[in-house]
């Protein structure tokens, strides 16, 4: 017999580890990809193959430069890849990937040290960047069936097939959108390539329910404050419940609420944190799109409530077993 | 509904035995008396080289407060007193026996006619402490101590037969073949206490134990079965308290503050035997298992009988060893040497083969697992971030005392981390 290894309690692990936990998010999020190619044509592909090759590119590079162990066999830089696409338009240049690539994995996640250290979710600072820098590209929405080629030259568009005004910009005018709700609901409209389908999202959703990925807690928390505080406020002459409707199945709220916010590293860990950190996203995204600048607030939402995390980790700390008030008399 | 507690999880159980019968293990050539087997004081051997020793006579005592005294496990002469290392891995004064395979039991060991309803409170706590009966669910608190100073506190008893250990089968096997044991046990530990209350705490996965059990207790006055959901750790006491009365201990306190004691089914059986027989702890039950024994068994092996000898006597290793572990999977302790003796609190022997695994850089993802996990409801994330630091004084705050070492947030983690191990050396700076 040779020498018996000697370790530490627990002997025995979970099978879960990081990778297959971002796998889980890749499985969850491939009908979104599905769905998008359908409506965009198969330049979504194109966009998104882009995208995570530049994330992961990114990340080994920089990891090599440091001279640390390169880390893509945790998948989570193809997870990056791929929700950075589905927040771009089907038709945008592609060097935009490439560019907000660069920034989500290198300033806001390499620079802090790395996956679990950046302290605002990677994708999101990409895409509030990439907006600022380059509104128009970021804003060029492609109508839903207009079918993009994979490669090549973009076919020369009728006016019409791209504009910036989406249903968001509308309800922002106080108006219902055109759009038939149900249309709205399994994403048979404009917009990113990975947003558009709240059906699809929420089956993704309860997929990583199901495999225990996330907890409910914040993706139910956001979509419910949305849901409430545009219910109460819908503009006078419109029926609450359609604008409430329309709210939610518009623009990033469903992808930001399910995989966006849920993203582990920039989310609190207790239940009740959770809870306020998604009240608080739902909160702010209203906020922004009835009174800020922008038609859409979901990304500025999600970013500023990074920066809360760890004072809701803090402030939520659970009473320790046995330390509650009522035992402190026993 | 099965009665449960808030965190916790549910590892795979590997409960491959549980449909093994108990077998009686020969006697193996020598035994290795350890003479720290429980916690507190070490005994004091009181026999030589050279003595002839009894089946069951007493070759180790203790000198004052807590200890417990041990026991020749076999007949034999004494063939040397060494320091050999023991099962926590720290050097440990064992008695080695030669076995003369007489089996000749010390001429004091007399069986008891004297019925439950007239025993004293002296003669029951007499008779577990002259037994050397330890807490055998891993613990090893010594039995008479954990009785007397609840005399007059508790009013009512609970029996531990959770099992919430993976692979584990030991209490299992003893409830279906030995239930009127345990229960004779419990009616000592009643009669000695004063009190008229029991419930047995059986989790939901050993639905054939609940229903022998629930037989045995039917006409028995204030004996009652406890189902509980499976869930690791249910056999923490605070949990199972809590899980059966829903009373948390405070921290820092035992279950007898909050008007409670806790024993482990085999214990409760061994007193019996202590009382009923004269015989003391000299043997008990151990599940070996694994993925790599060739026959998994529930065994009942002589106290100081090596590794080795028991693995041979389940037919060897189907492929090589890496890891041997005294206890459970989840808390068990990983032996240095497979010549290590079985000691009172070694409930199972669990084998594992080596195995070819990428090892995974050890990267916390903060996904909260460890949180939801928790049975003591703290933040092992933070716990084992502050240890990484050396920031002691933040690990005080954020309750790292309270930590059971239970190991549900080192399971969980999907990014490997040694949390636990973290935690452990928090703990210890703090304790300076």
């Amino acid at each position: 017999m040779g020498l018996l290894k000697v370790s530490a309690s627990p002997h025995i692990r979970h099978e879960d580890t990081t990778r297959v936990l971002m796998s889980d998010v890749i499985i969850a999020m491939i009908p979104l990809l599905i769905w998008g190619a359908y409506i965009f044509g198969l330049r979504v592909l194109t966009v998104t193959a882009v995208s995570v090759a530049a994330c992961v590119i990114f990340e080994a590079l920089f990891n090599l430069i440091l001279k640390k162990k390169i880390p893509v066999g945790d998948m989570s830089a193809v997870v990056s890849g791929m929700l950075l696409a589905f927040n771009l338009p089907a038709g945008i240049p592609l060097w935009i990937p490439v560019v907000g690539a660069f920034f989500a994995m290198i300033i806001v996640k390499g620079l802090f040290g790395g996956l679990g250290k950046n302290f605002m979710n990677p994708v999101l600072a990409a895409r509030v960047f990439l907006f600022g820098s380059w509104p128009a590209h970021m804003t060029a929405y492609t109508e839903p069936l207009v079918r993009l080629p994979a490669f090549g030259a973009l076919p020369e568009m009728a006016p019409d097939a791209v504009s910036s005004a989406t249903t968001l910009t509308v309800l922002k005018e106080g108006a219902l959108p055109g759009d038939n709700i149900f249309d709205m609901f399994i994403g048979n409209m404009k917009g990113c390539i990975g947003e558009i389908s709240a059906l699809l999202i929420l089956a993704g959703g309860l997929y990583l329910l199901v495999r225990r990925v996330i907890t409910w807690h914040i993706s139910a928390s956001f979509i419910a404050t949305v849901a409430i505080l545009t219910f109460i406020f819908a503009p006078e002459g419109i029926s609450n419940l359609d604008y409430m409707l329309a709210e939610i199945c518009s623009g990033g709220l469903m992808l930001g609420a399910v995989f966006m916010a849920t993203d582990y590293v920039t989310s609190p860990v207790t239940a009740k944190g959770r809870l306020i950190y998604g009240v608080g996203c739902g909160a702010l995204t209203v906020f922004i799109r009835f009174l800020g600048g922008y038609p859409e607030g979901v990304s500025f939402a999600i970013i500023i409530m990074n920066l809360f995390v760890w004072y809701l980790d803090k402030a939520t700390k659970p009473t320790k077993f046995g330390g509650g008030k009522a035992n402190a008399k026993a | 509904m099965a009665l449960t507690f808030k965190g916790g999880l549910h590892p795979e159980e590997n409960k491959i035995t549980a449909a093994s019968p108990i077998e009686v293990m020969p006697e193996p050539g020598t035994v290795a008396i350890a003479m720290s087997q429980h916690i507190g004081a070490p005994c004091i051997p009181i026999v030589k080289k050279g003595d002839y020793v009894y089946k069951g006579q007493k070759i180790g005592e203790g000198q004052s407060g807590l200890t417990c005294p041990v026991h020749a496990s076999v007949s034999g002469t004494v063939s040397g007193i060494e320091d050999r290392v023991g099962a926590f891995g720290q050097k440990v004064t064992h008695v080695i026996i030669e076995n003369d395979f007489k089996s000749e039991l010390h001429p004091d060991i007399k069986p008891n006619e004297t019925p439950i309803e007239e025993a004293s409170f002296e003669d029951i706590v007499n008779t577990i402490k002259e037994a050397g009966i330890a807490g055998l669910g891993g613990a090893t608190f010594p039995t008479h101590f954990k009785i007397s100073s609840a005399k007059g506190k508790v009013d009512g008893l609970i029996i531990n037969c959770c099992e919430c250990e993976p692979y584990i089968t030991a209490n299992h096997r003893l409830m279906l073949e030995k239930a009127s044991d345990i229960i004779n046990g419990i009616k000592l530990v009643m009669k000695a206490l004063d009190i008229n209350k029991c419930d047995i705490g059986i989790e939901d996965n050993k639905k054939d134990a609940i229903k022998v059990m629930r037989e045995h207790t039917e006409n028995e006055y204030g004996i009652n079965i406890k189902v509980l959901k499976t869930k690791y750790p249910q056999g923490d006491e605070r949990q199972l308290i809590y899980a059966i009365d829903k009373v948390q201990i405070p921290a820092g306190k035992l279950p007898a503050d909050v008007g409670r004691v806790v024993l482990n089914a085999e214990t409760t059986a061994s007193i019996w035997k202590a009382y009923k027989y004269g015989i003391p702890l000299v043997d008990r039950i151990i599940t070996v298992t694994g993925n790599c024994v060739a026959n998994p068994k529930n065994l009942i092996v002589p106290l100081g009988t090596s590794v080795t000898d028991i693995i041979n006597h389940c037919g060897g290793f189907t492929s090589e060893v890496e890891k041997i572990i005294s206890g459970g999977p989840m808390m068990g302790t990983a032996q240095w040497d497979e010549n290590a003796p079985v000691i009172k609190g070694t409930a199972s022997i669990l084998c594992f083969a080596k195995k070819k695994k990428a090892s995974i850089a050890e990267t916390c993802i903060h996904c909260g697992k460890c949180v939801g996990s928790c049975p003591m409801h703290l933040m092992p994330i933070y716990l084992a971030s502050f240890a990484k630091l050396g920031d002691w004084e933040s690990c005080r705050d954020f309750d790292v005392m309270s930590c059971v070492e239970c190991g549900c947030c080192t399971y969980q983690c999907p990014g490997n981390v040694p949390i636990v191990q973290y935690i452990r050396t928090a703990k210890g700076k703090l304790k300076k």
